[in-house]
């Protein structure tokens, strides 16, 4: 339960940054997404199950707050956190920089079900050659952050662990 | 049996399901924002994020306003001391009085519309946006304790923004004219001809189901019709730059560049029509 509020705590914030100078500061017009960090790194700490849920959780919270269509980053991060649950118990977690690589190709994954899922349903008309660099972009911001991120974030992980396995 | 095989796939069980989900709630709203629910839970989730990003978007000032003193005073450090200090006190002082004196003047403008209206208007301050690059939605501070429910129109002094597709109480959220969702019923104001104004989530918007023989050129007005209960008539919502006429087709189009600078909106004017009998 801690966890869940504390996990609650990181993305209400990372999406209130998201929606004041996140969408300002946009450098090349890519935008940097923290919340997606949050989902990769849930993934990659407690596995499919979860990181599908985190995602599911925190992409519906990012349509409500940012107010694209209910559902499309849902699905998008959905895939992205289930994806890095895949990587959990293969890929080293002491390596400071897979996680950044994680993050790069899951945002690439984000991005592609979010393009792909808001062109199917007749809204998303993006140019592929403006699709594709945005979304590398993105990548790249998302795996430099991530490379900090998760380090902080494991270690956070672990802190609540121990405080919720601790006897009462 | 079946126990042992769910909990073997239990993964993919997990992930099919919440996939489905998502796609249900997509395909539910996704091409008519009216349908919009966010229910309790997501009322939730915008009461949390709405006062972030209210003290976030007012920090932003003041640290864009510490951030461009500090690269200043760099720049200054060769300069006579004296001078340095002088220019510093007055390039301190000129930055903090310019963004109150552009705010000043939008303010002017805004009450000056304001008071030219026929209807009741609570004016708003942009507090969040999306920051997606093909939907257009901005998150203002004005909600239901000041009179916004959803549909009310959103204008500034120079035209039309949008409408309101969520009222939380201290919060409502505004669809922007270049979203894709959106669709507002016009006139071409010199020649009467009508149409609808839809986004492509580009600055421009395009104006279609123009009749085949419409008389449309560059540099016409485009106003609302106040068909379709939203939006009332005569709110200006652009100029046309371009008209396409293809051989075949029933309908001409056109394209028009919204009247307001919707990349750059600060504060709105939301249009409160109580009385209207509109879906909200």
């Amino acid at each position: 339960m801690t966890r869940v509020v504390a996990y609650g705590l990181l993305a209400t914030a990372s999406l209130a940054l998201e929606v004041t100078w996140l969408a300002v500061f946009r450098p090349w017009g890519a935008v940097i997404d923290p919340l997606l960090v949050l989902v990769v790194s849930a993934g990659l700490l407690r596995g499919p199950e979860v990181g599908a849920a985190a995602g599911a959780a925190a992409g519906w919270m990012q349509d409500v707050a940012t107010g694209v269509p209910l559902g499309l980053g849902m699905l998008g991060n959905l895939c992205a956190g289930f994806g890095a649950g895949l990587g959990e118990g293969r890929i080293y977690l002491e390596d400071a920089w897979l996680p950044g690589i994680a993050a790069f190709a899951l945002t690439v994954v984000r991005n592609a079900v979010w393009i792909g899922a808001g062109h199917l349903v007749g809204l998303v008309d993006a140019p592929v050659a403006e699709a594709l660099r945005v979304t590398l972009l993105s990548a790249c911001y998302n795996g430099c952050i991530a490379i900090p991120m998760f380090q902080w974030l494991r270690r956070l992980d672990g802190r609540l662990e121990r405080l919720s396995d601790r006897p009462r | 049996m079946l126990f042992f095989t769910l909990l073997r796939h239990r993964r993919l069980i997990v992930f099919l399901t919440l996939g489905i989900v998502a796609l249900a709630v997509l395909t539910a709203q996704v091409r008519t924002p009216e349908r919009r629910r966010i229910g309790w839970a997501g009322a939730a989730v915008e009461l949390a994020v709405a006062p972030a990003a209210a003290v976030l978007s007012r920090l932003s000032g003041s640290v864009a306003g510490a951030w461009s003193l500090l690269t200043e005073i760099g720049t200054l450090r060769t300069e006579n001391a004296r001078l340095r200090a002088e220019v510093g006190r007055l390039r301190e002082e000129n930055a903090r009085l310019r963004p109150a004196a552009q705010e000043n003047a939008r303010l002017r403008a805004l009450l000056g519309f304001k008071e030219q209206q026929p209807y009741q208007t609570a004016a708003g301050r942009v507090i969040g946006r999306d920051p997606s690059d093909w939907f257009s939605t901005v998150l203002v501070d004005r909600g239901t304790f000041g009179g916004v429910r959803r549909n009310d129109p959103v204008v500034t002094s120079d035209g039309l923004v949008g409408h309101v597709i969520e009222a939380g109480p201290t919060w409502s959220r505004v669809l922007l004219l270049p979203d894709p969702r959106s669709a507002v019923g016009v006139l071409v104001v010199r020649s009467r001809e009508a149409g609808v104004v839809e986004g492509l989530g580009q600055p421009l918007l395009r104006v279609k189901y123009l009749a085949r023989d419409a008389d449309v050129q560059p540099g016409d007005e485009v106003v609302t019709s106040g068909l379709g209960q939203i939006y009332p008539p005569s709110l200006v919502v652009g100029s046309v730059v371009q008209v396409a006429r293809a051989a075949g087709d029933m309908f001409e189009e056109a394209t028009v560049r919204p009247s307001a600078d919707l990349t750059h909106l600060e504060e709105v004017l939301v249009i409160i029509r109580g009385g209207e009998s509109v879906a909200r």
